[in-house]
């Protein structure tokens, strides 16, 4: 617990500029999370960007992103029920989940790779990941 | 039938912990309606309020507060039991473990060390918890980098804003006596 001596009045800037032993661990976890950034980074393929969609541990469809201006709507099904995905030229988004949240909806477009759209509730990831090899039309269980 | 009077000293400090359990639940309440920055991202509002009371009340006390808070937040946004609520259990609880761990072996004037501890254990727990239980996929890992910088820039706030309070409502307390 704090004690007196530590319980004079500060300044909420001065508590905020913090001890130097804050400033270590910050610089100490701020530099093992740019290097674990960067060798991920260095982990993921930067080929085609390919959709890939899963339940649980199960993968149920890989999809590249269409290179024209049709729309592919895949319907996953989840552990609380149907969700409806779009993947376009632009990128995929959730256009319906079962969850009450809705925050994978409200998510929006996603196009970059390593982007994810996950519905905890539902259990369904959806993973834009590179792929080097060649274009697919499509694959789904 | 003789009901002992109880400690006057003890009452208020109840009544205290009972008001910042409070305040922890309402800001939970409202983190759960704030827009996110990401899954399972919260500016982490409630953690000062968890922060104040290992500082003013010791660890026992901060962990209750801590439990206590997490259930009572999700049954008030109704996800009481569902993955949410198992998410915010997990990384809640183990957060404060760890805050309490590092409250012990450090000096009280370094709690912006201790609150970010307590934000990137919480983070990392909660993404523990989604790859191992719901999603099952350990790629969502790629996830965490980003969202961990995040979780040290509001740990560093709330730990800055969580000593200044403390001390205010000590000083304060001082100079009522």
């Amino acid at each position: 617990m704090l004690t007196d001596a530590q319980s004079e009045l500060q300044s909420l800037g001065t508590c905020l500029r913090g001890t130097p032993l804050d400033r270590l661990l910050l610089a100490g976890l701020l530099g093992a999370v740019i290097l674990a950034w960067l060798w991920i980074d260095q982990q993921l393929n930067h080929g085609d960007p390919v959709v890939r969609i899963y339940h649980g541990q199960r993968l149920l469809a890989i999809y590249p992103l269409p290179r024209d201006t049709r729309v592919i709507h895949f319907r996953a099904k989840g552990s609380l029920g149907e969700a409806e995905i779009a993947i376009s030229r632009e990128g995929v988004r959730m256009l319906h989940a079962p969850c009450n949240s809705q925050r994978c909806v409200r998510s929006g477009i996603h196009h970059r790779i390593g982007d994810m759209i996950i519905c905890v509730p539902n259990r369904i990831l959806v993973s834009i990941e590179g792929d080097a090899r060649p274009r697919l039309d499509g694959i789904a269980e | 039938m003789n009901i002992a009077r109880p400690d006057r000293v003890r009452l208020i400090r109840d009544i205290q912990w009972l008001a910042l359990l409070l305040l922890a639940t309402a800001m939970h309440v409202i983190e759960a309606a704030m827009p996110s920055l990401g899954p399972w991202f919260k500016p982490g509002l409630a953690n000062i309020i968890t922060l104040i009371t290992l500082l003013l009340f010791g660890g026992k006390a901060a962990f209750l507060l801590a439990t206590a808070r997490i259930v009572l937040g999700n049954l008030m946004v109704g996800t009481l039991l569902t993955p949410t609520f198992v998410m915010s259990l997990a990384g809640g609880v183990s957060a404060a473990f760890m805050m309490i761990a590092a409250w012990r072996c450090l000096s009280a004037r370094h709690v912006i060390s201790i609150s970010l501890i307590g934000a990137v254990t919480h983070m990392s727990v909660q993404f523990a918890v989604v790859a191992q239980l719901f999603i099952q996929q350990p790629h969502i890992y790629f996830m965490l980098p980003p969202l961990l910088l995040l979780a040290l820039a509001t740990g560093w706030i709330n730990g800055g804003i969580a000593r200044y309070i403390a001390t205010r409502i000590r000083h304060d307390h001082a100079a009522s006596l």
